[in-house]
């Protein structure tokens, strides 16, 4: 029976708890998410700024270098006739003029229309080849001016070339001049890439011209094709295989490359987390659920306290109502069973008057013995209904100023033969000056009589019972003490309830007779107790006020 | 001085004729009736020094007996006898003016004791 409502109440409380730490971590959990989207963003920006500025200032810096040599080639053509610089020596003297200013040149050649070369300085034995089928050599012959994208060429190794026609009396010529791959790469490069930063450049077909990088994937084709052109640095973010990359895009001059850096956005766990933050989020964590243990604990010994209030209240009134119900039933069936003691008490009474007044003891001498024998167990039949009629009867009984002791040694007269038969003594401590009380001495009486009465039974033979009289709170208390076996501790609670009884083999009694001494002290306005002696037996006390209250 | 007349009201005839019989034997003159309805007539037609009436009685019951002969005889001692005792009750009678509440099975000498002082309280009423 105890065992539910405890399961009931641990429920109700995780219950609690689950809801406290929800209502309480839900704001910290929304602040930490806030704080964390927040960062995220500003971080996201700083890389943003950060990718836009290092494109931009790359694309500047290529832009200005092609231009640069470009402008430095066709200034050569213009400034020297062809023939001048076919002259052996010349055109060394001019691409040193070149690398002076900025690098960046490998070689150096001058072509005719045919294809053929006039004049080569630089590393490679070129002078016999026919360039009048590689692609650059016709853009260059129709358009005037022209860079190329990363190519073989016969040199088999990947170079660019920019190269400028020039007419000439009629006839055209071609300045050409190889860029150096190294210096363009370390022009993408600048400076320490930051990890998780790549920097390249691609043609329109989407092929690697320059990358910062690893130099394996020069003219392989992107995995991203370039973007469509634009003017400026235009930043996209694009999400691919689970990660974000912000991708920065920048078209060169002449829109035939485009330069872009890609930067890795790092995920949201690798942001650092600064210690106030951690420290606050750990307290939450740690201070939520305690609180929420704590209030749950206590919002529950509220409920439970009231909750066994109302059950001891519940208990009381259920137990009055018994004690009602059974008063009720008492009476009713004392009253029928009066009627016919009546009627036998009477019908006994004249056979008594009759016997005595004639001789018919002389014909059957025993008539009158048996006679009294009937009218002695009507007596002890009318006993026990005007006790039962006395337990139905609780309200206002008549008050009077009684002497506590004096009633007590009365008591102990009636059943004084009983326990010297027995051998049972009694001990009595009576304290002096016992003040008399307020009560009703026959009730009180019915109380001690039913005390002692037990005790005697309790005993059997040879014991002893304690009597004590002495001042207690404000009223007398009456200490009743056995040499018996004692009370089972399961007992003790029960004994005071309607029938229930420890005399099993004893049927005169009915159980009844400490449920009607509870109830009597409870109308005289005093308790009665049970409990067990240190030295064995058992303790009954019973306490009177000194004036009643109802 | 003459014999005590007494009328006894009771619906048990089993309690009323030997409780009759003895109280005869102890010089009272005894009428006895099992009803409310029959104590009132037999009230009309003779004179009783005392009633003793049975409270619980199928019809009229012995408190509302009590009620009525307090409108024609209300000095006549009535002392009411029931097997039920209750508080309420014994209250109840005894506003109604009974001399006195006994509880059935009842000893005859107290029965009697309680009747001769009923007489001698009425009696003394009357005189002064």
């Amino acid at each position: 029976m105890r065992d539910k409502p405890q399961r009931g109440y641990r429920h109700l409380r995780m219950v609690m708890v689950l809801v406290l730490c929800a209502f309480g971590l839900l704001p910290l959990a929304a602040m930490l998410a806030a704080g964390f989207l927040a960062q995220q963003r500003a971080f996201d920006a700083r890389t943003r700024n950060a990718l836009e500025a290092m494109v931009k200032n790359r694309k500047a810096t290529i832009d200005l270098f092609l231009d640069q040599k470009m402008r430095q080639l066709e200034l050569v053509a213009l400034a020297a006739p062809a023939a001048d610089l076919a002259r052996p020596g010349r055109l060394a003297a001019v691409r040193d003029e070149m690398q002076r200013e900025a690098g960046g040149i490998v070689d150096l050649g001058l072509l005719s229309a045919a294809g053929r070369h006039l004049a080569y300085v630089g590393p490679y034995d070129l002078m016999g080849n026919d360039y009048s089928g590689q692609p650059w050599f016709q853009q260059v012959l129709v358009r005037g001016r022209y860079l190329s994208d990363v190519f073989l060429g016969f040199r088999r190794f990947p170079h660019v070339v920019i190269a400028v026609k020039q007419r000439e009396a009629g006839r055209d010529f071609v300045l050409r001049a190889t860029l150096d791959m190294d210096h363009l790469t370390a022009m993408v490069r600048e400076g320490a890439l930051e990890s998780g930063t790549d920097v390249f450049v691609l043609n329109r077909a989407g092929e690697y011209q320059i990358v910062a990088g690893d130099p394996h994937r020069l003219m392989e084709k992107a995995d991203a094709p370039p973007p469509p052109l634009h003017s400026g640095v235009r930043v996209a973010e694009v999400r691919r295989a689970g990660r974000r990359d912000l991708v920065a895009t920048a078209w060169l001059r002449g829109e035939t490359w485009v330069l872009v850096g890609r930067q890795v956005v790092p995920r949201l766990v690798s942001i650092a987390w600064g210690p106030p933050i951690l420290a606050v989020a750990l307290a939450g964590l740690i201070l939520v659920p305690a609180c929420a243990y704590l209030i749950a604990r206590r919002g529950l010994r509220q409920i439970r306290g009231v909750e066994e209030e109302r059950a001891k209240l519940h208990e009381s009134v259920a137990q009055s109502e018994k004690l009602a119900a059974i008063g009720r039933l008492a009476a009713t069936t004392a009253h029928e069973i009066n009627n016919p003691l009546a009627i036998i008490a009477a019908q006994v009474g004249v056979l008594q008057d009759t016997v005595r007044a004639t001789d018919f003891l002389a014909e059957y001498p025993e008539l009158q013995d048996r006679l009294t024998k009937i009218a002695a167990q009507v007596e002890r039949g009318k006993t026990v209904t005007h006790r039962l009629l006395g337990f139905s009867r609780s309200v206002a009984p008549p008050v009077e100023s009684v002497d506590v002791a004096g009633t007590l040694d009365e008591t102990v007269s009636f059943v004084a033969k009983e326990a010297q038969e027995s051998a049972i003594t009694f001990v009595r401590e009576y304290e002096a000056d016992v003040p008399p009380v307020v009560s009703n001495r026959a009730q009180m009486q019915q109380v001690f009589l039913n005390v002692i009465d037990n005790a005697i039974d309790a005993i059997g033979r040879d014991g002893r019972i304690g009597l004590q009289v002495r001042c207690a709170r404000g009223g007398v208390e009456v200490l009743a003490t056995d040499s018996g076996p004692g009370i089972r501790e399961a007992d003790l609670e029960r004994i005071f309830e309607p029938f229930y009884s420890t005399k099993e083999s004893e049927s005169r009694h009915c159980g009844l007779g400490l449920a009607i001494c509870r109830e009597t002290m409870r109308s005289l306005g005093g308790r009665i107790t049970a409990a067990n002696n240190e030295g064995g037996g058992a303790a009954f006390i019973m306490w009177f006020p000194v004036h009643q209250v109802r | 001085m003459r014999a005590l007349r007494l009328l006894l009201v009771d619906d048990e005839a089993e309690f009323l004729e030997p409780t009759a019989e003895r109280l005869a034997r102890r010089g009272i003159e005894c009428a006895t009736v099992e009803s409310g309805q029959d104590a009132l007539r037999a009230l009309q037609n003779l004179q009783f020094d005392c009633l003793v009436v049975d409270v619980r009685m199928p019809g009229m019951d012995g408190l509302e007996l009590l009620r009525l002969i307090r409108r024609d005889h209300a000095a006549l001692p009535v002392i009411l006898l029931t097997g039920h005792a209750s508080i309420e009750l014994g209250v109840r009678g005894m506003d109604l003016g009974a001399f006195e509440y006994l509880l059935k099975p009842v000893d005859l000498d107290e029965l009697l004791d309680t009747v001769r002082r009923a007489v001698a309280a009425a009696g003394a009423m009357t005189d002064t």
